[in-house]
This record gives structure tokens, sequence and C-alpha cells, in this order.
């Protein structure tokens, strides 16, 4: 079974709702839809206070290259526009819409599914960007950007995720039983337009049996493979990803391009076939509610601007003795400070969990076992980056390979003295950037 | 509404269950067998030794860890380790306020005064022994014949020098006449508490190399080294240097390559450092065997090539930055 | 019997120790670097801080550059008059007076008027902690109260009071260290005066919002900037700003402030502020 080469741990895989079919949320009171959905710059807020808005109307302008548009996720009116706290834990500017209860789309928006293959290609990355489609995986990329790389770099691989292995989500897992079509319909319009030469794959990990073979018997006549990966996280990370599936390996300071290869999340996929076909933006995905604090775990597809609070309610409450709420999966995800955040493009889970070695675990000494450097699919010796980062020794940080983690997470999970290594290397990145700043203002 | 107390914290969010406790509780383990059977070569006393040096060890770093003002971790297992460690590595009939004087040797002086668990440079464990060695010469070299479940507190234990301290006194053909191979293997010869027994030190190694806490690199590139030195000589001159397979299983080789070089926070943590670093300890304890003052070099060994750890580190770290410079260059 | 071992042993190192130390006698001699004596007495004078303030990275470097250029606009802050005037002595020039400043924390947020968003248990700095989210206290512009400013100053002014930091205005310098030390920028330099008020906020929020992060927030009402006969008061993007040149220290501002905690603050101890706006 293929698997990437560095590195590698196995946590617990915790998928409790993978057998749970996805239940639609219905519309709540409230959305708060955030300009802030993806990398790049916010969106530029195009709504005045107490317009009426259809479904899928554009609400949030892309500012920049690197942005990308905002929809409205229902039928209603703005309430207001404001900073409000967003999952990644910070303000974002908000718009806030009341429901009318109508669920109407706008005209022309979500229609019924036409043949793609008469759009040319600027004409399909042209829709891509108008529906405001961004990596769904977490990072939350543009995907108009993505799909149009410098002209001098050949893409001959293609690359559909669908490893998700974050303990706990099984959001992709429940897309790719329920919407094989719909993927490998995106993923050829995605291989389209790369001239049709590049080779396709679906990656997906060892315990989704069932998802492996049901995308293989979609895929089998369309020249897709699909591969079937090791279960080991980081499985999901691009430039892993692309080392397992291919072999090759996306040196420090390259881009997948490089090398001639384009990821995607399996959800992304799903989303270009409906900009495309159906000329339906990113308002709403599926969200894996789950944890031991949560009454009912269940896989959901809710609206985008739906409040973690809304969501809890709907999934038989939070109990008591939740002491941590996390957006996205445990080794990566953000722990939120209130239940009111509401959930944006790239939210694919939502974690109720009782952290009981948070209150006790206090950072000891680097006893330098050498498991962080086992265990790092970059290759970096995290305990070095971390106790020089803790020393704010900056000068020469860079060069110990700083820029190269993912930040993935599984050299804090596996340190036997608790330090927070992944949390030392994203100050150390955060001061040496700000420095940058500073010399060059 | 907002009833549950929410803590922010950063992520991963799920750790592993190891911890600086199950590591040092395992490494304990580990020495279990030669503890076992060092009680039943040596008697009630080697056991009454081993367990006020591991008392005195935890006293000491309790008192530390309060004098210092640190929250107090005496028993994470780093001290209990310490205590077993030294335990192992002195003669049975060793008086117990020498061995009181080892553990504060080894807590307050080699760990604590470098700052404590992990920033250490030297082994305490050995530092104290070799203080012990050069303190009190004759009490650490005056080691007890093996009389098993023996109940004897040492009042008039029979007493003589090790295999290896024949072997720089009186030759080659004394030592093998003092010892079989197979008595050496079991341990039925004098010795430390924890030496003496290849057999039972090899079965923790074994355990703590199952639970990958520690690697082969260094132990076998130090008893390999050993084995190839001694053995060289051994074919040139055969009259003076005793054949490799009794310096294995003589002194606290296997110890000290299994237990004590392998230690992580003295040790180098890159493969070919740890390559390095083993073949330094053998060399200089095959040496120091061959001819140098003492009869057993590996405590010495162990020590000298500890202080040179940090420049192995700094030579990976250099490389590292080198690498790295050389791929932000083409990229 | 003792002699025979004590007068070789004494006379063999005594001459080793000799030697060498008319080697190293005779090296220092031959080695000696030519440095000019004024600057010697220069670097004597100033403080020997090396806090970087003067923009030169040590007192030493200070010296030099003084002593070969005679620049007279060079100043150091945390000398202050008394130095540029010893130092225009020695150098027989006059030397600019550098004006004192001060560091201020403009947030009055602590531990009591300041509302939390959840515990903070990530690493205890306040990078850190903005990095992770807004932030143990609701307002994203307060002082973050996690201390991580302290180890900056060289002067030891800076303290941590019930989650908020305080600066010794006796020991503060304004050497300007502590400013890069802080995330959301609420330190900021002023001119020293005997009688100096400023706004202690530094929220841009829309006055509600102000109001539901601290009770002690700067919510924009235009109370101060009407009854100012100096026109000293403007506000930026929902926060009021004292332009220290043009205020008179009349106080009349302070007591229209209808915030609960006094935010515009005195040159005096916050308790002692406090304490005046109870009685």
């Amino acid at each position: 079974m293929k698997t990437f080469k560095t590195g590698g741990i196995h946590p617990p895989e915790s998928k409790f709702t993978e057998n749970i079919p996805v239940e639609l949320m219905p519309v709540p009171q409230e959305l708060a839809i955030s300009m802030n959905q993806h990398l790049g710059k916010p969106a530029k807020p195009v709504v005045k206070v107490g317009s009426e808005v259809k479904k899928g109307e554009l609400i949030g302008e892309a500012d920049g290259f690197i942005s990308a548009n905002v929809h409205a996720s229902t039928s209603g009116k703005v309430k207001s526009v404001k900073p409000h706290p967003h999952p990644g834990g910070h303000y974002a500017m908000t718009v806030f819409i009341t429901p009318d209860g109508q669920d109407e789309w706008a005209e022309g928006v979500n229609t019924d599914p036409v043949d793609w293959h008469r759009f040319s290609r600027e004409e399909i990355i042209g829709k891509i960007k108008d529906a405001g489609i961004v990596g769904m995986g977490g990072a939350g990329f543009p995907t108009n950007v993505k799909l149009a790389p410098p002209p001098d770099k050949k893409i001959d691989t293609i690359i559909l995720n669908g490893a998700e292995c974050e303990p706990f989500l099984t959001a992709d897992h429940r897309l790719m039983l329920e919407s094989p079509e719909e993927i490998v319909e995106g993923l050829n319009i995605i291989t389209s337009l790369f001239g049709g030469e590049a080779r396709a794959y679906i990656g997906i990990e060892s315990n989704k049996k069932d998802a492996i073979e049901t995308l293989t018997s979609q895929a089998s006549s369309k020249g897709i493979e699909v591969v079937s990966l090791k279960t080991k996280y980081p499985q999901g990370a691009e430039k892993q990803l692309i080392n397992a599936i291919t072999g090759r390996t996306i040196e420090p300071g390259e881009l997948p391009f490089d090398k001639g290869c384009l990821v995607q999340n399996i959800a992304t996929a799903v989303a270009v076939y409906e900009a495309v076909c159906k000329n339906k933006p990113l308002v709403d995905r599926i969200v894996t509610v789950s944890g031991l604090e949560i009454g009912k775990p269940k896989n959901i597809r809710a609206l985008v601007g739906t409040s973690f609070r809304d969501i809890s309610l709907f999934c038989g409450n939070l109990k008591e003795s939740t002491n941590q709420i996390i957006s996205g999966g445990p080794m990566m995800g953000k722990a939120v400070y209130t239940l009111d955040v509401p959930i944006v493009k790239t939210t694919s889970g939502i974690l109720f969990i009782n952290n009981a070695g948070i209150e006790k675990a206090r950072e000891r000494a680097c006893i330098r076992c050498g498991k962080c450097v086992d265990v790092c699919p970059q290759g970096l010796a995290p305990w070095l980056l971390a106790n020089i980062a803790q020393l704010r020794e900056f000068d020469e940080i860079q060069l110990l390979g700083l820029a190269n983690c993912t930040e993935c997470g599984s050299c804090t999970y596996v340190c036997p003295s608790k330090r927070e290594l992944v949390h030392w290397i994203k100050y150390a990145k955060a001061l040496v950037n700000n420095r940058q700043k500073r010399k060059s203002a | 509404m907002e009833s549950v107390n929410l803590k922010v914290s950063n992520a991963p969010f799920v750790r592993s269950k190891d911890s600086i406790e199950s590591v040092m509780y395992n490494v304990a383990l580990a020495l279990a067998p030669a503890t076992v059977m060092s009680v039943y070569l040596f008697g009630m006393r080697a056991l009454v030794l081993t367990v006020v040096c591991i008392l005195s060890c935890i006293a000491f770093e309790w008192l530390m860890d309060k004098a210092r003002n640190k929250p107090n971790s005496c028993l994470d297992g780093s001290a209990l380790v310490t205590g077993l460690l030294l335990a192992l590595n002195v003669p049975a009939n060793l008086p117990l306020w020498m061995v009181v004087l080892g553990a504060f040797i080894a807590i307050v002086a080699t760990k604590h005064a470098f700052g404590g668990l992990g920033y250490n440079v030297f082994n305490p464990a050995l530092v104290a022994r070799v203080f012990l060695l050069i303190s009190f010469p004759a009490a650490m070299t005056n080691w007890p014949f093996p009389v098993p479940f023996s109940f004897d507190m040492m009042i008039d234990m029979e007493t003589g020098a090790s295999p290896l301290g024949i072997l720089k006194t009186d030759g080659v053909e004394a030592a093998l006449s003092s010892l079989s191979l197979m008595d050496g293997f079991y341990g039925r010869m004098t010795g430390s508490l924890g030496e003496t027994s290849t057999l039972a030190l090899l079965a923790g190694a074994l355990w703590l190399w199952y639970k990958k806490y520690i690697s082969m690199h260094i132990p076998l590139s130090l008893i390999g080294s050993v084995f190839l030195f001694t053995g060289l000589f051994h074919l040139i001159d055969p009259s003076t240097y005793a054949s490799p397979t009794f310096h294995m299983v003589t002194g606290g080789l296997i110890l000290g390559a299994f237990f004590m070089a392998t230690d992580m926070v003295t040790s180098p943590l890159s493969i070919r450092g740890q390559l390095l670093f083993g073949l330094g300890c053998g060399l200089l304890t095959a040496i120091i065997r061959l001819w140098g003052g003492y009869p057993e070099g590996i405590s010495f060994a162990i020590l000298i090539m500890n202080s040179v750890v940090p420049l192995i580190d700094r030579w990976d770290l250099n490389d590292r930055k080198a690498l790295n410079q050389k791929k932000l260059k083409t990229t | 019997m003792i002699s025979e071992a004590f007068i070789p042993a004494v006379a063999s190192l005594g001459s080793v120790a000799l030697t060498l130390g008319l080697i190293i006698f005779y090296v220092s001699k031959k080695f000696h670097v030519e440095e000019d004596p004024m600057v010697t007495i220069v670097n004597d004078i100033l403080p020997g801080v090396n806090c970087g303030a003067c923009g030169y990275p040590s007192c030493g470097q200070f010296a030099e550059v003084l002593v070969e250029t005679k620049d007279s606009s060079m100043t150091c802050p945390v000398g202050g008059t008394d130095l540029a005037a010893k130092l225009g002595d020695t150098l027989g020039i006059t030397m600019s007076e550098p004006k004192p400043i001060t560091a201020v924390v403009l947030c009055q947020g602590d531990n009591d008027t300041a509302r939390e968003t959840a515990e903070y248990l990530g690493i205890q700095d306040c990078w850190a902690a903005t990095q992770t989210y807004v932030g143990p206290k609701q307002c994203r512009y307060s002082c973050v109260g996690l201390g991580s400013c302290i180890a900056f100053c060289d002067f030891g002014a800076m303290r941590l009071e019930n989650g908020l930091i305080i600066i010794d205005k006796d020991r503060c310098t304004g050497c300007g260290a502590c400013i890069p030390a802080c995330p959301t920028g609420v330190i900021v330099m002023q001119e020293k005066k005997a009688e100096r008020y400023v706004i202690a906020c530094n929220s841009h929020d829309k006055g509600a919002a102000t109001k539901k992060a601290c009770d002690a927030g700067c919510i924009a009402c235009q109370k101060c900037v009407k009854v100012c006969d100096d026109d000293a008061i403007v506000i930026e993007n929902f926060l009021a700003k004292i332009i220290q040149e043009k205020c008179t220290s009349c106080g009349k501002c302070i007591e229209v402030c209808p915030t609960k905690v006094n935010c515009i603050l005195l040159e005096e101890d916050l308790k002692e502020a406090k304490q005046k706006k109870a009685s």
C-alpha cells in the first residue's frame, strides 16, 4: 500500500460518525457570513444594512488576486455588517442575515445541470471564480487561482484528496459515499483544464474501504485511478499525498506545480462541478459534529454562516463537561472561545471534547528523546526549532527549516515532555515575519 | 447559556499517552531483571543498598526542586532511574553512607547544578560512580564474591578483585582461570551489583528496544568497536591481551552500553552522531582497559564522550543549516 | 621532610606562573590596541545599559561615534539633560537636550474591568496568545496581560498587576525597547510632563462594542471634545486622543468622562487616580 516516506503517526481514528448519513440542517434563525472565508484578503461587503438578498447572491466581492467572492447562504434581509468573532480566533467583518424562511435562490443560480464541455477553459475558471470556490480541505486557497498556475509550469498529475487523515472527521468520507458521480465529474472538469494529458488520481486512506469501492467502480471507466493509501497521519497533507501517490518530493520553497502536480480536496471538486454545471456558488458544506461531549454526533449539511451554537443544539446539545470546542480536526484545528462563531467554507468539523490533560499539562524540559524527529513528515528537528524559539534567537532559525513546517502536529502529539512544539514554531514564524516587516518598513 | 467553561489552547488537542514518567518507569522496568539477579547473587545487602540509593536520590530531587522553587517532580521517574543505575554500578558491600554521598553527587551536583532534567551534560549516575571510585578506591574495588540468596549484611564477606582487575594486575592466564565464559554470561562473578549478569541486562535492553525507547546504534557501535579493538590486539598478542569475548562479559560494558550510553539527555540525536558517540566510547573503553591505569574504562569513556556530545550536535546543526542554505539558494 | 616536597613544588609552579605572567605582560603591551582616551572617558560617563534608544547598538559605539564626529544632535534619552550637559562639558560642545519621554500603556482593562473570552492555556506569552486567538480579553486592542514586554525592559520599569501592565514613570527612560514587544501596539512613547492627561484606551471598536468588551474603554461619546476649550481632543476612528501640545491640563475632560474607571489619566499612579475619582 502506498504511503509517504518520512515520519508520520497513527493517532486513534475515533471515526464515530463514519456510518451516519449526512443530515440536512434546516435554515437557522440568523446567519453570520464572514468576509474572511479564504486565504488572502477578506472580501469587501457589497450589501447595505436593510437590503434584501436572495440565496446565492453576491454579498462580498473578492479584494485582489488572492481573494474570493462570498455569497448569501439563504434569502433574507441584511441585519448588520460589523466585526464578529471568526472560528480562526480573531475578528472578521461579518454580514448578518435574518432569513425570511423562503430559502429562495437568486435568478439563474442553481439551475439544472448543463453539459460543461461547451464552456471554454477561461469560462470555466471564470465560473469557479464567480462562485467563490475555495479549497475546502481547510486552507481555503481560492480555487480559480490554484487552477491557473503560471504558464511555464506543466501539470501532469491531478490528485483529489480523499484521505481525511484527521481523527473524528468523516465529512469527506460521507461525501464520497453519497456523491461519487459529482466527485468524478468535478475531477473531469479540473482535468480538462490541463489539456487532457494529465493523469488523474483519487487518494483515499485504507480505513475507508467502502468509499474506495464506491469511487473505484464510479471512476474505473473514466481513466481515473483510485489509490488506496496507508492510514497514517498526515497522509492528507498536500506534500505527503503527492509523495505517496507519485513518489515525487516537494522541496522546501517549492509548490506542487513545480513538480507538475495539482491537489484539490474532494469537496472542492464537487463544488467545482456545481459551480460550472449548475451555476451554484459555495454556500453550504458537510460538517462532522463529533466528540464525546456532544449529545448526538452526526454529519450535517449546514449553511455557511450557521453558528456553532445552533449546530450544537441541532446535534443534541453539548454536555456541561465540555471544556474545548474545536473547529476542524484535533490535530490542526482551532479551539474557539465562544459558541457564537459561525461556520465558514473551510469548517470541516466541530468537535466537543473534554480535554482532561489541558488543565494539568505543563511543558517540561526537552529530554532529547528524538521522537519528534522520528515522526516529522518534513524531516525537521522540531525539538531544535522549539528550543531556539523559546530562547527567542530568531537570527538563524530560518536556516533550520522553519518555513518547511506544515504545522501538522505530529511532533507535539508524541512529545513525552508535553512541549508545545507546534505553538513555539508558529510563534517563531510570526515573530520572524514581524521582524522582516519591520526591517523592510 | 454559557454554562460551559471553555479553555483555549493550541493544536493538537490529542496527545499520545507517552510521558516522561512512562519513559522512565519503562527504563526502570528494563533494569528489573538485572536488579533481581543482583539480589540473587549478592543477597539482601544488595536489596538494601538499592533501596537506600533510590530513596536518597528521590529525596535529594525533592530537596532540589524545593530549593530551586520549581514544581516538584521527584516522582517523575528520573530520580528512580538514576538511583537504580547508581546502585547497579557499585559493589554490594559499599558502605551505605557512601551510597548516599553518591546520590548527592548524582542528583545535586551533576543534574540540578546544570539545570535539572534535560539540561545535564554528563550522565549523573556515572559521575557519581566515578566520584566514588576516585575518592574511595579501596571500597569501590573490593568486590564481594556472589553468594546466592545470602542474608549476610556484609560483616565479613569474602571479597576480591574483579576479573578485569585480575587481568590488569596478574595478566591473561590468571584472569581466564578466575572465570568461565558461561559464568560471565550468567553473572556468577565478582563485580558491581548490576554489571555481572549479561543475560539479565540483555533481556532488559531488548525490552527497551521493543518499546522503542532506545535505538541500537549506540550499543552496537560501542560494543562492536570494543570487540574489534580488543580482538585486534588479542590476535597480535594473545598472551598479553584477553580475548574479545572475555571483554564482552566482564566489567560494566553491557550495562554501560545499553543503559548508560543510551541515556537520551546526554547522547546525540542523529544516527550519524550516535554511531560516532558509540565508536568513541568503545575505543576509549578499550584503550583504558588495555593500557590505562584503571581496569575498567567504560565509565570514563562515556563521560568523556558526553562532553563531546554538544560538539556533535553542533556539527549536525551546522549540517542542517548548510543543507537548507543550499536548498534556499537553489529554489 | 616537608621542605623536601615543598620547595621543589613551589619553585617549579612559581616559576611557571612567573613565566606565564611575563608572557601575558609582554603580549598585552605588544598587541595593545590604540584607542582614543577620550572615548574611554565618554564611555564611562554614559549609563552603560546598552539599550539602543540612541540608535546605536551599545554605549561604546555611541561614545566612539560621538568622539569622532562631535555631532551635537546625538542624544542619549536614558541620561537625559544631566548627561547632555556632562557630555557637552567633556567635549567642549553644546549637546542638544533630549526630550524626556516615557512609555505609556494605553489601556486600563485589568482583570476587573475587561471582560474575559476564555481561559488561555497555551504558551504564556502575549505574542503566542494573540496569534492563537483574540486573547484572554475580549477587546482585541487591549493589553493582553501576560507580561511578555517585562523582559524587554532593561530598567525594571514594568510590572504586571491584575492582568495589566503598569509602567513606573520614575524608572522609565523612554528607550523604547518595550514597543516591539507588544503585539497589540498598546504601548506608545509620550513626552514626560508634570501633569499629563492621556486617554488610556486603544480600542477602535464602536462605542457599543467597546462597552461590551470593557468597562474602562473609550466609547467616543465626544463629551470630552465638547468641553475642551483648547481643542486639544480629537476623535480618530471611534477613539478619543489628546493632542499633548495643545493640552493645558485644565482637567475639565476628566470630570465629564462617563466610563466607570477613569480612562483619562494623570501623570500619577493608577491607584492615586482611582482614589481621587472615588473621593
